[in-house]
């Protein structure tokens, strides 16, 4: 058979940002793949360093739009350990909302995504329109659908007043049922199984070996959830499942985004029910010491790490973070080998890959 | 595949759900982040709004005449953080719900909120100073005629004055 070359990307339908796979192809099979990226490498890291800890909060909420609470929620951890400083139990609560509920719009983009790219757009318009409902409560509770400025050095910058807990807790409820419906019909719809089981597959093995984080992980059956493992903020008061798969297939991947979803919504709501009363952030400008400090947090694609330094002055040393992308797209470069090529872009569309995160 | 076909019934049943913006309603929450409004009689001229902000959307700089600061917030820079308001002391910026910014190309370096602080002489050496805003008075509680006085000095004759009352009272 003969062996040839072929580029998808960067700049492709399925892709969501650009980032370029070289595929090393035997007929329809792949045998290879080289990953190139850097086409949205913004130069944030640097820039981060010549803004202020204010403004740098509103900076690192720019790095990605899927998960931008949890950079400047981590951030925020990260600067927090420096300064010593304490946010009162409220904050931590609201904390846990906004990044619960961030965490429902990510998986929820990732689910139509994948329908999407194996050509199911009404499954694709279903699940947009249910992630509609919790774009409503974003947009209600925290001013603005993707950025939602949750965060800010020692607390948060919202607060939620009975009524909208009310509007919050009617929206998750009304969510529940279409959500059980686009499970069964990802369980078991056939147009969808025949392009999502048994393909793309991580083994545990390989899992470990590339260290992949977040769903990818436990789609392979590696329970690791950074809030279950090594709680922040109020998940230590609460109750909830590490869902994981066992067949590390994209429907494992996918699958356990569902089903974290409902995760989700539990917490949002237990949140809302055990919400201490008290202040929601310091009432001062906190200053930061000098010093350095390491804080990570689950993201949707998985464990966000932050390291920061500072010299005692407002403007950061050095910051530097992991995303979960990083380790995840290694990891291709297996789920990839000895697939055809029309699952190459449903198995890239499976890690929920975030270049512009990566690249920064 | 039966399945599905259910639920395209009942989305055909349901109607579109998409909304008629512009030619009808849309969904316009009272918590909305949109264009920001200036109120120049609560600004104390803090400057906190210009350190936070990450765009660099916000300016204030002295008028020429030394009359008085213009505030300048460019709604292009802007970035809809809601990070001036949070840490404005007397909330004299604020965002609006109105999310609406077309404007024609010529105008997309003015296309800005402004804004002019007046400042007042000060009542003993008659340097110009900023006035404390009325919302500034009331987060400091009941303010006497004592401290109203003193306020309308500049911060070297308040010190002077402070100085010169304490030691009247303690004679």
């Amino acid at each position: 058979m003969s062996s040839y070359k072929i580029p998808i990307g960067p700049i492709h339908v399925v892709l969501e940002e650009p980032i370029y796979f070289q595929l090393e192809m035997e007929g329809e099979t792949v045998r290879g793949v080289d990953i190139r990226s850097g086409h949205v490498h913004r130069g944030i890291e640097f820039l981060a360093m010549q803004k202020n800890i204010y403004q740098n909060i509103t900076l690192v909420e720019r790095v990605c739009s899927l998960c931008s609470n949890n950079h400047p929620f981590t951030y925020c951890m990260a600067m927090e350990r420096i300064g010593r400083i304490k946010i009162p139990e409220r904050a931590e609560f609201l904390r846990v909302i906004a990044d619960e509920i961030k965490r429902i719009a990510s998986h929820l983009f990732n689910t139509a995504i994948l329908a999407h790219i194996i050509g199911f757009d009404s499954l694709f318009m279903l699940v947009m329109e249910l992630r509609e409902k919790i774009q409503d409560v974003k947009e209600s509770t925290y001013g603005n659908r993707m950025n939602i400025a949750a965060n800010c050095i020692g607390g948060v910058r919202y607060d939620i007043s009975s009524e909208q807990a009310g509007f919050i807790l009617n929206s998750l409820q009304a969510m529940k049922k279409p959500l059980e419906e686009i499970t069964k019909i990802y369980l078991h719809n056939g147009s969808v199984r025949r392009r999502i089981e048994g393909i793309g597959v991580l083994t545990k093995d390989k899992a470990v070996e590339y260290g992949v984080v977040g769903p990818v992980a436990r789609g392979s059956g590696i329970a690791y959830d950074v809030r279950a493992d090594c709680p922040y903020a109020a998940y230590n008061q609460l109750s909830f499942d590490v869902i994981t798969e066992n067949t590390g297939d994209i429907k494992a991947r996918a699958v356990v985004r569902i089903r974290e979803i409902v995760e989700s919504i539990s917490l949002v709501e237990q949140c809302l029910k055990a919400l201490p009363e008290g202040p929601t952030c310091l009432d001062y400008m906190p200053m930061i010491p000098g010093g350095q400090a390491i804080a990570k947090s689950e993201a949707p694609r998985g464990e966000l790490m932050y390291y920061a330094r500072t010299n005692g002055s407002d403007i950061p040393e050095r910051l530097k973070w992991r995303v979960p992308t990083y380790p995840n797209w290694e990891a291709l470069k297996i789920m990839l080998a000895g697939c055809k090529l029309a699952d190459v872009p449903v198995i890239i569309g499976s890690i929920d890959p975030c270049v512009s995160c990566t690249e920064r | 595949m039966s399945s599905f076909l259910k639920i395209i019934l009942q989305n055909l049943i349901k109607g579109p759900s998409t909304e008629k913006y512009p030619f009808g309603d849309t969904f316009e929450p009272a918590g909305l982040r949109g264009k920001l409004r200036f109120n120049a009689e609560a600004c104390i001229a803090c400057g906190t709004c210009e350190h936070v902000c990450a765009g660099g959307a916000i300016r204030i700089t002295e008028a020429e005449d030394c009359s008085g600061l213009n505030m300048v917030i460019w709604h292009n820079s802007c970035c809809y953080c809601g990070l001036c308001q949070f840490f404005c002391p007397t909330k004299a910026i604020r965002h609006t719900i109105d999310y609406h910014t077309a404007h024609k190309q010529e105008d997309k370096f003015n296309y800005a909120e402004r804004g002019f602080i007046k400042t007042v002489p000060c009542s003993r050496c008659g340097k110009q100073i900023v006035p404390a805003a009325q919302e500034l008075l009331e987060q400091a509680g009941n303010s006497s005629d004592e401290i109203k006085d003193l306020l309308s000095m500049c911060e070297k004759c308040r010190q002077k004055e402070t100085v010169i009352r304490g030691a009247l009272r303690n004679v």
